[in-house]
């Protein structure tokens, strides 16, 4: 039987997002500290096929503040938009999906003519922006440039969007090191991203948390998966219990 | 067949371009209007994630979501195969397809389901996702509706990808990340409503999308700013006496 869509559709590929998260594992092996979006964007180079990226960290409609690029261009990409206040990102961060201009200079195709002319000149021919979110939580956006025309093929966007889960839920864990949330010396990412940003019971039971533990969407996310860390048990099955009512979270974090 | 509500279907279908399209709630109604119109005992829309998984984003009940994510976490089943193929996939009794999937077919005759159809959702050459039909009896399926269920997928497709230019290949992309994007809100906001009205996750889901229809939202709009928000600024939403019960 001829796999057409093989590449979409299960199969050997259930492992894929193993094997990204292993590229941003190689990246961060290589400089101290723990993996974060900086070997998000380096390992992009070598899956996707670009010429650089960068990571934009914000709560709402907007990109937010650029914390890392890869060179010189993907910085001057990042601030542009910022300073414009137009761009694929800022698509991206208004209506969770991805914003793909594979030609910057085909000028039919996009609606950011500023930004487009200036983001040539600063040696981008193509843009792709990626909006770091699970469901309501919105914590940035995962910005990739090509000095060459052309398109992510399916296997390159795929990687990509893999990219932009494992990004989210690396800035997602940082924040919560800061509010010295349980999470802190939890291995980042220790989940499976792919599984965390997409699975339909965790979404319930993270909707259920912000009314258990009055708090809002991002917290109750971060409390759902501090408590499954702690309990050292997988997340979907934490959230199988939360939304069959045999488990409730208090309102205070135990210890 | 009800020759009325199937005219109307499609008529719902193809109204796509209107301002207040929401594409999960167009979803479900593909589910809903396949269970009513072929005899289906229930339904479920999965979409292909170029992430290499399958999604399910519409059911007709949270018992097909269980059956769906078994069949994604299993690796096999008749929306896998007909994903793969691009052709539909018929297996008019399960109790002869223990070999043919045998972690699928356990877990559907579980659930109460014992003949499912399979249909592609296309686009030309691409295949997007599949609607699946489930039956509670075995038997094969009449062959007009099997025709109409593909003709039903097929407007699905088109609506699902309700941007005007399908010639540029990346807002397929674009479109299937938004439309996989929402349903995670709709998830989210479906928790926090089932737990403050003690509600199932299936009532939960049937309060928003009234709401949103009475009150003319976008179902992902009305998620997103319910998880938000503050849910006081709901009233009708969160009041809702006549279909609370409390478990």
């Amino acid at each position: 039987m001829p796999p057409r869509a093989e590449r979409a559709a299960g199969g050997e590929d259930a492992s894929r997002v193993a094997r990204v998260w292993k590229l941003v594992i190689a990246q961060a092996a290589s400089r101290p500290g723990r993996a974060s979006v900086a070997d998000v964007c380096t390992a992009a180079a070598a899956s996707v096929d670009v010429s650089g990226a960068w990571v934009t960290a914000g709560d709402g409609m907007n990109p937010g503040q650029a914390i890392y690029a890869t060179d010189l261009a993907g910085e001057s990409l990042a601030e542009l938009q910022i300073t414009l206040g137009e761009g694929p990102c800022h698509d991206a961060a208004a209506s969770g999906a991805p914003v793909l201009a594979a030609n910057l200079a085909d000028a039919s195709g996009n609606q950011w003519a500023v930004f487009a002319e200036a983001a040539v000149r600063a040696g981008a021919a193509a843009v792709f922006a990626l909006p770091l979110r699970v469901g309501a939580i919105r914590v940035g956006v995962l910005g990739l440039y090509r000095d060459k025309v052309g398109p992510l093929d399916t296997l390159q966007l795929g990687n990509a969007l893999i990219l932009a889960d494992i990004a989210t839920m690396l800035l997602l864990d940082a924040e919560a090191r800061q509010a010295d949330d349980p999470l802190v010396g939890a291995p980042p990412a220790s989940q499976s991203p792919g599984l965390a940003a997409h699975h339909a019971e965790i979404a319930q039971a993270t909707g259920m948390l912000t009314e258990q533990l009055g708090v809002g969407i991002t917290e109750a996310f971060a409390r759902l998966r501090a408590y499954a860390y702690v309990q050292d048990r997988r997340l979907s099955d934490i959230a199988h219990e939360i939304v069959t009512r045999r488990l409730r979270l208090e309102p205070d974090p135990p210890g | 067949m009800n020759q009325e509500l199937l005219t109307d279907t499609f008529v719902d279908l193809a109204d796509t371009l209107v301002a207040d399209f929401d594409v999960i709630d167009f979803l479900h109604l593909l589910s809903d209007r396949a269970v009513e119109l072929l005899g289906a005992s229930a339904a479920g829309v999965m979409l292909a994630d170029p992430r290499g998984q399958l999604r399910l984003v519409a059911a007709s009940s949270e018992a097909v979501r269980l059956l769906e994510v078994f069949q994604i976490e299993g690796e096999e089943g008749p929306c896998l195969e007909t994903i793969r193929t691009g052709r539909p996939i018929v297996e008019p009794d399960l109790a002869h397809a223990k070999h043919r999937w045998p972690r699928f077919t356990p877990a559907a005759l579980q659930a109460g389901f014992t003949a499912v159809h399979a249909i592609p959702m296309r686009l030309r050459e691409q295949v997007l996702g599949g609607l699946n039909l489930f039956r509670d009896q075995p038997g094969p399926f009449d062959s007009a509706d099997m025709r109409i269920g593909q003709a039903l997928a097929d407007t699905a497709t088109i609506g699902l990808l309700h941007e005007r230019n399908l010639r540029r290949a990346e807002i397929v992309g674009e479109q299937l990340q938004a439309a996989l994007n929402s349903r995670v809100v709709i998830e989210q906001a479906k928790g926090k409503l089932a737990e403050r009205l003690g509600l199932d996750m299936d009532a939960a889901f049937t309060a928003l999308r009234r709401y949103a229809r009475d009150n003319n939202l976008r179902l992902s709009d009305l998620a997103q700013t319910f998880i938000e928000g503050d849910p006081a600024e709901f009233p009708g939403l969160t009041q809702p006496a006549h279909h609370r019960h409390r478990q």
